[in-house]
Order: structure tokens, then C-alpha cells, then sequence
């Protein structure tokens, strides 16, 4: 069957349609549960950022105006709650490059995942800065291009390449470890 | 071959927007350059895990928390109201212009805009109201005139009656005063001839007197 185009549900859950809502949160919660997994590294935290993007996307639906693809700035919106989510864990924690916001110890619900190197993964991303992070996240899991990146984060494409090749530095060495 | 940064061709490499000439230039860093090389390593590596990223199932979750159902304008606050009521206005003002006209007949409605008659139905319109009217004006004098008569006739037959009535009357009582009159001549005329009679039974008597042999 034909499905749907997001803007299209997006038109009709405006309208009151909550199946439509439910169609456009089936289409990316799996998406945005796994963002939210390997952003905090624990499940039961991923599963409070992702009611809580749900919320603030349904809030600010009526903003959308359709320019670039509602992936993307579904996204956006999950990245600025992500932040929002870690200044309420950490309020004292600034949130740049220098921050060292991560695990300090893995995480138990890490266990929840069958894969070993989905576990090795997650935690090695809890080791990097909530901002390399986030930019690992949406150009290997999320697919999304620099210049892309550098639209939902509000940087530039520079700055962006520049965290990843730092978060990619770190990255190697801790995924050398974990393979020993 | 161009020389290129190895970060931009790093860069072009995971948007996959390499073209030949620097995906050349791309595989010749990964050669020549160790530190690029295992940088790109790091990065096939990640993206392996990420294809292959399993991740915990999903929970249930509340996504009804998520959905709050807009308020439903009430019908007054429909936003084509206003343009609909300007609409039925200028229709409205249309239908006056032109001379909308709406007639039902035998059950049928018929609606349509009718322009005004012309001069010749108008004259002929008249014309046929001033027919009527006199036709009727006319019909209204016949009778006017038929009573008349009529009343007339009524008037004159009893003026006649009447006239009739008190002649006889007055011949009558002319009668009765000559029958009257006459009765009383007679009556002057008995008494004259009874005094006269009495007179000449007096003479007579007044010669029996005289002439006894005679009065008896």
C-alpha cells in the first residue's frame, strides 16, 4: 500500500488526527530510541528523551514549515531536548567541546543489548563529550551530511568536521581497548 | 593528480560525495599517509557498528502523553464566515440589481433574472388596464342609470297614486258638501213649504172660520 508522506500526517495530526500522530511516531520512534540509547547510554533514559522529543515535536508541529526533511528537524529538536536532558541530570556541567560528560563507570542497562560490540559502542560514545557526541551520532547513525549536521546544531560545517575528526581520535582508542 | 587537504577529501569521503578525480587522490593519501589512513579505518569501523548497532528492544511507552487534540473552533469562529456572509451580501445586492425573480408554478419553481418589460408591453399594458377600466366604469353608469330609471318610474307611479288617492278624496268630500248642501236646501225647502202649509192650514183654518160647511 501507498504510505503516507510525513507531511501529509504531519497536515492531518494538526487537524486532530491522533492516528496520523501515531503513524509519524511509529515511522521514527526506533530511530529516536536508538539516538536516545547511544546519546545517555542507558534504555530507561533513552526511553524518557524520547516521550520527551515526542512531546516537544507534537508542541511545536504548527512550526514546521516543511523546509528540509521532518527527519532532520526531528532531529534538531531531539538534539536541543538531549541538551535540555543532561543540564537537568548535570546543571553545574557546561556543554562544549571540553565537557567530559560521560559514564564514568558502564553502565549496568548496557547489558540489555545482545550485541557485544553495540555494548562496546555505546559506552565508548558515553566517554565522548555530549557535543562529539552528538555529531557521531547523526553522521554515522543518522546519515545525515556535514552541511546538514551543521544546520541542526547551529554550527558550521568547519566546526562540525572538527569535532568529528576529535571524537574519531578518541573513538579509535577506546575501541582498540575494548578489542583489546 | 591535484593536491587536496586531507581533511576536505576526508570530509567529501563520509558525505560520499567523492568525485574520480579526488576519490584518486583519496586512495593515494590512504597509501602514502598512515595517520589518515587509520583515521579512515576508525571511521569504516564506526560505520560497520553502526549498520550492525543492535539496540535494546523497544518499551512500552505512553505516546498518548504526547498527543494533546487541538480545540475544535465552534462554528461561530469558522474563519469563512465572514467571508461567506460578505458573499451572500454581494449576492444579495445581485439578485436586487438584476431583478431576480422566483416564481412556483403547478410545483415547479422556476428561478431567474428577469430584465423589466418593454415600452410596447408597457403601452400594451396600460392600454389594456385603461380597457378594463372603462369597460367597468361603464358596466357601473348602465347600472347607475338602470336604478335610476327605475326609481324614477317607482317615484312617478306612486306621485300618481298619490295624486290619484286625494282627487278621489276630494271629489268625494266635494260631493258629500253638494249632497250635504243640497240636503240642507231641501231641508230650508221642507221647512219653507212646511211653514208655507202651515201658513195656509192657518189661512185655511182662519176661513174654516168663517166657512165651516167647507172645513168639514
Amino acid at each position: 500500500m501507498f504510505e503516507k508522506r510525513d507531511e501529509q500526517l504531519i497536515e492531518q495530526a494538526l487537524k486532530g488526527h491522533k492516528k496520523a500522530w501515531f503513524a509519524l511516531i511509529k515511522r521514527y520512534e526506533s530511530a529516536i530510541y536508538q539516538y536516545g540509547v547511544r546519546m545517555t547510554g542507558n534504555p530507561h533514559d533513552a526511553a524518557d528523551l524520547m516521550q520527551d522529543i515526542f512531546i516537544a515535536v507534537f508542541r511545536s508541529l504548527t512550526n514546521y514549515r516543511g523546509e528540509g526533511s521532518f527527519k532532520a528537524w526531528l532531529f534538531r529538536i531531539a538534539h536541543f531536548r538531549c541538551i535540555e536532558f543532561y543540564r537537568r541530570k548535570r546543571p553545574d556541567s557546561p556543554l562544549d567541546d571540553n565537557d567530559e560528560l560521560s559514564c564514568e563507570r558502564p553502565c549496568p542497562e548496557h547489558n540489555l543489548m545482545t550485541d557485544s560490540t553495540s555494548q562496546a559502542l555505546t559506552a565508548a560514545m558515553q566517554r565522548l563529550p555530549l557535543a562529539q557526541r552528538a555529531v557521531i551520532e547523526l553522521k554515522f547513525f543518522g546519515q545525515f551530511t556535514f552541511d546538514e549536521i551543521a544546520d541542526q546544531l547551529g554550527l558550521s560545517s568547519n566546526t562540525v568536521k572538527s569535532r568529528l575528526y576529535s571524537a574519531l581520535s578518541k573513538l579509535k582508542l577506546d575501541l582498540e581497548v575494548e578489542h583489546g | 593528480m591535484a593536491n587536496y587537504e586531507s581533511d576536505y577529501l576526508f570530509g567529501q569521503w563520509l558525505d560520499n560525495a567523492l568525485t574520480n578525480e579526488e576519490r584518486e587522490a583519496f586512495e593515494a593519501l590512504c597509501l602514502s599517509d598512515e595517520a589518515f589512513a587509520a583515521q579512515v579505518e576508525t571511521a569504516t569501523q564506526l560505520s560497520v557498528a553502526a549498520e550492525q548497532f543492535t539496540p535494546p528492544p523497544m518499551p512500552a511507552w505512553d505516546k498518548n502523553a504526547t498527543f494533546v487534540a487541538p480545540d475544535k473552533p465552534r462554528w461561530w469562529q469558522w474563519q469563512g464566515l465572514p467571508m461567506m456572509s460578505m458573499a451572500m451580501s454581494a449576492l444579495a445586492m445581485v439578485m436586487v440589481v438584476s431583478g431576480f425573480s422566483m416564481q412556483v408554478s403547478e410545483g415547479k419553481l422556476t428561478m431567474g433574472f428577469q430584465q423589466g418589460p418593454s415600452d410596447e408591453q408597457v403601452a400594451a399594458l396600460v392600454n389594456q388596464k385603461l380597457n378594463d377600466y372603462q369597460q367597468a366604469n361603464q358596466t357601473m353608469f348602465t347600472q347607475y342609470v338602470t336604478a335610476l330609471q327605475q326609481q324614477q318610474q317607482e317615484n312617478s307611479t306612486q306621485l300618481t297614486q298619490y295624486l290619484l288617492t286625494s282627487s278621489r278624496q276630494e271629489r268625494r268630500e266635494d260631493f258629500a258638501e253638494l249632497i250635504k248642501f243640497i240636503n240642507q236646501q231641501r231641508d230650508d225647502d221642507q221647512r219653507y213649504y212646511a211653514r208655507q202649509l202651515t201658513q195656509l192650514q192657518r189661512e185655511i183654518n182662519s176661513l174654516d172660520d168663517g166657512y165651516p160647511a167647507i172645513t168639514e
